[in-house]
């Protein structure tokens, strides 16, 4: 082997050595999520960023690695969401515009039949149709930067409170019921919410494809209640046993029970009392006692 | 002419002394075993039920949360609730057969001196009581088998657990319920479980049977006759004299006494009447300040 030859070889050796110890070092830095959304992190890690006003409240600009570490999500770049975003300083419409599109479309690349399906619902004809800045869109219910598969544990735990922002009184009713009681006493396969509505298809009642329209609800119930009857599904589950306006009938019943309950104790206390008061003061409590 | 008979004929005063052994060797036994024993599973399912039952009618309250976990979650309470609910069914049928021989044996007339049913005597001994309550005249401390009060635990008891029967069955099977009645009866059904097990808890924990049998003055610290049936036959005919009486004219005396109990029986149960008059004041002062809550409860929401 020539000179020239020997050298050319470990030259050559040398350069695809160093490629081959370059490149993975190189893609490390330049294609990993993480490492890209670092970039973001350099500006909204600091405690000090600031804050935006969005629909008169007043939100916190600052995203740390740790907001998205148990996400689902977090391993999806940041531009994946805030579409179009450049890492550079933004100003303050464009945050907002982004901010829209994040918690809304930016969720249809990828998830366009739920999309879809949402864009037909009350919920979603709300936000698209009448622009309702207080109906909820995606994120609303699923959460942002921490978001979780809705098969998670813990998710289920999230649904009541989230329908309970605009649904309060339903939320009330429905904790008075057995399925509301097992759930809030930690049995969370127990029916919530989404369970008779339905999640990103729900409809009013009134509309006959609701889940809970007439002609649907025992087939709802049916889910979990084998057997269930247009009967059984006429129990009232949202019903408040203190306003005669909710149910009168139930209302009286329960009156009744409050009453009985007050007479029957009023009646026993004062009749425990004075027999314990008067036989104390007779000394019927020492009287035979060997 | 008795007591001169007494002090001097040798043969009165050994029978009288026979007599007077005999009687100390015997005691009144007010209740059969099975009805001590129905008594005793209706006590035991009783509080199961209660203690299972009653978190989830403050399921929004802390210590109902923490109950219900300490119970294994609320699928074991309910598999526990059902159990003892059954528990107390079979007593309640033990109970109609009950009825039913005596209401057969008596050929339906059971308003007797010693019956059940409330009588006109009941409603006089109610009055007078109610005046004695206001400082007037004396007490009535001489009842027969069953007094006015024991007369009215029984039938409200009878009514209560009809219901809670009746609608804890509806709620456990709510379509088989719906075959037959419309959706709104297990609305119903549940605030009259709800309601009447708060009513039951309160009449029986705190203002009327706890109280009745155990901190009533003639017998506190505890009625003992419901745990073993037995009584001293002096202490008998002072507590229940018009029975006594009545049993001693009909002289069908003797179908209510038994040989005493062993000195070895008698040192167990007394360590199981005990137990049982501890927990029972236990329970009593818990559910006297469990009741006070629930009023303030109440008083604060309106």
């Amino acid at each position: 082997m020539s000179r020239h030859a020997f050298l050319g070889t470990l030259l050559v050796t040398a350069v695809l050595a160093v490629v081959a110890f370059a490149a993975p070092a190189g893609a490390i830095e330049f294609s990993l999520a993480h490492g890209a959304n670092g970039r973001c992190f350099v500006c909204h890690a600091k405690p000090d960023i600031g804050t935006v006003v969005v629909e008169g409240e007043r939100k916190s600009l600052v995203v740390t690695a740790d907001d998205t570490h148990d996400s689902i999500h977090s391993r999806l770049d940041c531009t994946a969401c805030h579409v179009g975003l450049q890492p550079r300083e933004h100003t303050a419409e464009e945050t907002l515009g982004w901010y829209q599109q994040a918690k809304l479309l930016g969720c249809s690349d990828c998830h366009a039949d739920q999309f879809t399906m949402y864009s037909k619902s009350f919920h979603g004809d709300l936000v698209l149709g009448e622009n309702d800045k207080k109906a909820p869109s995606c994120a609303d219910c699923h959460g942002s930067h921490g978001i979780i598969s809705p098969g998670a544990p813990g998710f289920r735990e999230t649904v009541l409170p989230m329908c309970s922002r605009c649904h309060g009184e339903r939320s009330e009713t429905y904790l008075d019921t057995y399925h509301g009681k097992a759930f809030r006493m930690g049995a969370t396969t127990r029916a919530v919410c989404t369970d008779c509505h339905g999640y990103h298809e729900i409809l009013p009642q009134a509309d006959p494809a609701s889940m809970v329209s007439d002609r649907n609800v025992a087939r709802t119930c049916g889910k979990c209640h084998k057997h269930a009857s247009g009967k059984f599904a006429s129990f009232l589950v949202h019903v408040d046993p203190t306003s005669p306006k909710s149910s009168m009938s139930v209302w009286v019943m329960e009156l009744n029970h409050k009453l009985l309950i007050v007479g029957l104790f009023l009646v026993g206390g004062l009749h425990c009392f004075l027999y314990f008061y008067r036989g104390l003061k007779e000394g019927l409590y020492s009287r035979g006692k060997h | 002419m008795a007591s001169i008979e007494t002090h001097h004929s040798p043969t009165a005063a050994a029978r009288i002394a026979a007599a007077a052994a005999a009687v100390e060797q015997v005691h009144y036994q007010r209740f059969t075993a099975f009805q001590r024993w129905v008594h005793f599973l209706i006590m035991c399912s009783f509080t199961v039920l209660v203690f299972t039952g009653m978190p989830l009618r403050y399921s929004d309250q802390g210590w109902a949360k923490w109950e219900m976990s300490h119970l294994g979650g609320i699928q074991t309470a309910g598999i526990v609730h059902r159990f003892a609910a059954m528990i107390m069914v079979s007593c309640v049928f033990c109970m109609l057969g009950f009825f039913a021989r005596i209401l057969v044996k008596t050929r339906g007339r059971y308003w007797g001196p010693g019956t059940m049913v409330p009588t006109r005597k009941d409603w006089h001994d109610l009055v007078a009581m109610v005046r004695w309550f206001l400082g007037k005249g004396r007490p009535v401390l001489e009842h027969d088998r069953y007094s006015y009060w024991e007369k009215f635990e029984f039938w409200a008891a009878s009514g209560g657990v009809t219901i809670m029967c009746v609608t804890g069955a509806m709620l456990w099977y709510p379509q088989l319920t719906t075959r037959f009645l419309p959706g709104i009866f297990l609305n119903f059904a549940l605030v009259n479980h709800s309601g009447g097990a708060l009513l039951a808890m309160g009449f029986v924990f705190v203002f009327w049977h706890v109280f009745h049998a155990h901190l009533r003055p003639e017998v506190f610290p505890m009625d003992k006759t419901m745990f073993d049936g037995g009584l001293p036959v002096d202490e008998y005919a002072r507590e229940r004299p018009l029975e006594y009486e009545r049993r001693v004219r009909e002289g069908s005396l003797h179908e209510v006494l038994v040989p005493v109990h062993s000195p070895s029986r008698q040192r167990v149960e007394n360590v199981i009447w005990w137990a049982i008059t501890i927990v029972a004041l236990l329970v009593w002062a818990a559910f006297t300040l469990f009741v006070i809550w629930v009023a303030s409860f109440w008083l604060g929401s309106l």
